[in-house]
């Protein structure tokens, strides 16, 4: 009957690659410099700080076993939001750090710091969950019940979606669309002698222009042939093996 | 003793039953010599006394066949989650003190931890009973032993098919019977029975004798975690499930509330070396609500992901886990397990009963049973499969089942299939809009996928 292990040793076999990011608001930390994370903006990348905190990071996996309702504690009043000296101290007795973001309170976005010019900027809401969510993939945290998340994605309007990845996205594939359709409405008519017009009346070409339109929405990459064969084979493959034990009877062979 | 059914036209020529050839070990069963032509009487095996095991030997024995069921350790517990759906509870008439909890709020959460009320569509008196697997599989063993089914403990060694399927020779079946109290090993014994039912779960000995294929197979790794009063309060009628990549790369994490104490566990199909590193990552997550617990038993088993190729070969059945009768996404199999023993059972039954001369045959079988199991429930099977490859595939898509599932419709759609079984037949609007919400969410999701893995990438130049 074991006693619970508390989980950073459990955790310290995850593997994690240093993670640098030069963007604003905040550092996010290696694994060596935990002890010196802070949350006001810094340029520099966390390298210049790895020797340090070498060393600090051997002191704190010493004693990284407080009792565990000590730790719950820590956590705890590490989440609030506080002057970067507190989240120092709460991040040193803590080995996986929490996110941390002043736009996000309470468990959501406060969506009045994303304001522009009055209007929010969706874009930089949209950008702002993504890394919080990578955050959350290299560092994962506890569910609590006193600090739930409730941000959830539908609030942000359907049309932000489309104006921050549709549309450059669009854009291209039109772009393409045209290019092939320009040279192949040149090489069509130079070998039929039909002119565009024509052309369109023709089935034939009606077909191949639906093949094509068909094929630059589903395919943009070469991988992506590849993940259409996987996937029709998935689909399929749950049912094929449903369906095996009736292969005797089809191929003939039933003994009575 | 089940009473013999059908005292129809004695035997004629044809599939006659000849007299079973002398064994070879010691027989410890006086079926050998009993006389089969008068009455026709049909003799079974069932292998396994689980819920399939059990409900096949009950269908078998009121159907008025002489069942035998062997099984290995009548008092052991399973690793399991120990959730049945409630129709379980009216079809196979099992009383309420059987149930531990009736768990009547889920909750789900995403990578993220958004967390997601699942219990909030439950209509009054609705729940999902938990119990505890040694308790269900008593309880069925015994009824079916007092419709006159014969429990005979021991280990099931192999199975001897007939030199041919029309000799009207049986199957013989080699078992280790355990051993008297005071003894050290127990007895060799040999049952000679016409049909065979195997139901000895996921490593099925039956199926490998009659070479029924194998599966690929999920591990479930669990831990019984006893917490202190007040967290366990917290539990009182709550299940959790957790998803993401830190939990499980293909599967979900779960925290389930059984009598005194709760099962923290995952699993995983595509990284099983790496199941305990999922542990400690759903250890992690759930922390606050199960530290200063106690771990009080560490357990771990297979979980067959897709049908057996072969599920009867000659006049073997397979049937619950040895067949491989466990959903995609949720990992559900009691259910299954139950009700593919008792389609068996009563298939087996009907055919011999309308049959005036003749034995049952592979056809036979895989008409009345196979067909019919099919028949009634691969939609089933194919759409968690369908929700499986759309929703566990990445952390994106697992955020998307998260959001997805805090809509009242899918809440209600989710309980009507799993808690009765069926398909509810809704509003066609109101499915119109879960559907265009549902191509709506992943979109998003996968939006967000793309811009999480840029940031990823960007971050390591």
């Amino acid at each position: 009957m074991a006693l619970f292990s508390p989980f950073p040793t459990a955790l310290s076999t995850l593997s994690s690659k240093p993670y640098l990011s030069a963007k604003p608001h905040f550092t996010l930390p290696t694994r060596r410099n935990l002890s010196l994370f802070v949350t006001r903006s810094s340029p520099d990348k966390g390298e210049g700080m790895v020797g340090p905190a070498a060393v600090e990071e051997q002191v704190e996996e010493k004693k990284d076993s407080p009792p565990p309702d000590l730790e719950e504690k820590k956590l705890e009043e590490g989440r609030k939001e506080k002057s970067p000296r507190d989240s120092i101290v709460a991040a040193m007795k803590v080995e996986i750090p929490k996110f941390k973001d002043p736009r996000w309170v309470g468990g959501t976005w406060d969506l009045k710091q994303f304001e522009k010019v009055g209007k929010i900027d969706w874009a930089a809401v949209i950008d702002a969950e993504a890394r919080r969510r990578k955050w959350l993939e290299d560092y994962p945290e506890a569910s609590s019940n006193e600090e739930s998340i409730i941000f959830d994605t539908s609030i942000i309007p359907w049309w932000a979606w489309i104006q921050r990845f549709h549309l450059p996205e669009a854009e291209r594939l039109n772009g393409r669309a045209a290019m092939i359709g320009f040279f192949m409405a040149y090489l069509v008519d130079s070998l039929t002698g039909l002119g565009l017009v024509d052309q369109m009346g023709n089935f034939f070409c009606k077909t191949l222009l639906f093949i094509a339109v068909v094929w630059v929405l589903l395919i943009r990459e070469n991988e992506d042939i590849e993940k259409l064969k996987k996937i029709l084979d998935e689909t399929t493959l749950y049912d094929k093996q449903w369906q095996a034990t009736w292969q005797d009877d089809l191929s003939g062979d039933s003994k009575k | 003793m089940a009473a013999p059914v059908h005292l129809s036209a004695p035997f004629s020529t044809g599939l006659s039953l000849k007299s079973p050839r002398p064994p070879r070990r010691i027989p410890s069963v006086s079926s050998l010599s009993a006389p089969v032509s008068a009455g026709r009487l049909l003799r079974a095996a069932v292998i396994g006394g689980g819920p399939a095991g059990a409900s096949a030997a009950e269908a078998l024995a009121v159907g008025g066949v002489e069942t035998y069921l062997i099984e290995r350790s009548p008092a052991g517990s399973k690793p399991c989650g120990g959730a049945i759906p409630l129709c379980m509870l009216d079809e196979f008439s099992l009383p309420a003190h059987l149930v531990d909890r009736r768990v009547t709020r889920m909750r789900i959460f995403s990578p993220s931890n958004l967390a997601v009320d699942f219990g909030r569509s439950l209509r009054h008196g609705e729940h999902i009973p938990m119990l505890r697997r040694e308790v269900l599989d008593a309880f069925l063993r015994s009824r079916a032993q007092s419709r006159g089914a014969h429990l005979l403990p021991g280990l099931f060694i192999s199975l001897e098919p007939p030199s041919s399927l029309s000799s009207g020779e049986p199957y013989l079946i080699h078992y280790t019977s355990s051993p008297a109290p005071g003894a050290l090993a127990g007895t060799p014994s040999t049952l000679a029975v016409d049909i065979v039912v195997g139901a000895d779960g996921a490593n099925s000995r039956v199926a490998r004798s009659i070479s029924a294929g194998t599966y690929s197979s999920a591990i479930a790794f669990q831990e019984r975690i006893r917490l202190p009063p007040e967290k366990m309060a917290h539990y009182e009628d709550l299940a959790e499930m957790y998803v993401g990549g830190d939990v499980s790369p293909d599967f979900y994490g779960w925290v389930f509330p059984k009598c005194d104490h709760v099962a923290v566990g995952t699993g995983t199909v595509s990284s099983k070396p790496e199941i305990k590193k999922y542990q400690a990552g759903i250890r992690a997550r759930a922390w606050p609500k199960i530290a200063g617990g106690e771990v009080i038993k560490v357990e771990a088993h297979p979980i067959p992901e897709h049908p057996r190729p072969r599920r009867v070969v000659g006049r073997v059945a397979l049937v619950g886990d040895a067949a491989g009768y466990v959903t995609k996404c949720s990992g559900e199999g009691i259910y299954f397990a139950a009700k593919s023993g008792r389609i068996c059972g009563e298939a087996i039954a009907r055919i011999w009963n309308d049959k005036s001369e003749g034995m049952v045959t592979e056809e036979d079988l895989k008409r009345e049973y196979l067909r019919k199991w099919d028949r009634e429930y691969l939609w089933m099977f194919r759409f968690l499969d369908l929700l499986e490859s759309v929703f566990y595939g990445s952390n994106a898509t697992k955020e998307a089942l998260v959001e997805l599932c805090g809509d009242d419709h899918v809440q209600r759609m989710t309980f009507e299939s799993y808690l009765y079984k069926r398909m509810a037949v809704g509003d066609w609007r109101k499915d119109l809009g879960l559907a265009w919400r549902t191509v709506g969410t992943l979109v998003k999701a996968g939006i967000m996928g793309k811009a999480v893995e840029r940031l990823g990438t960007s971050a390591e130049r």
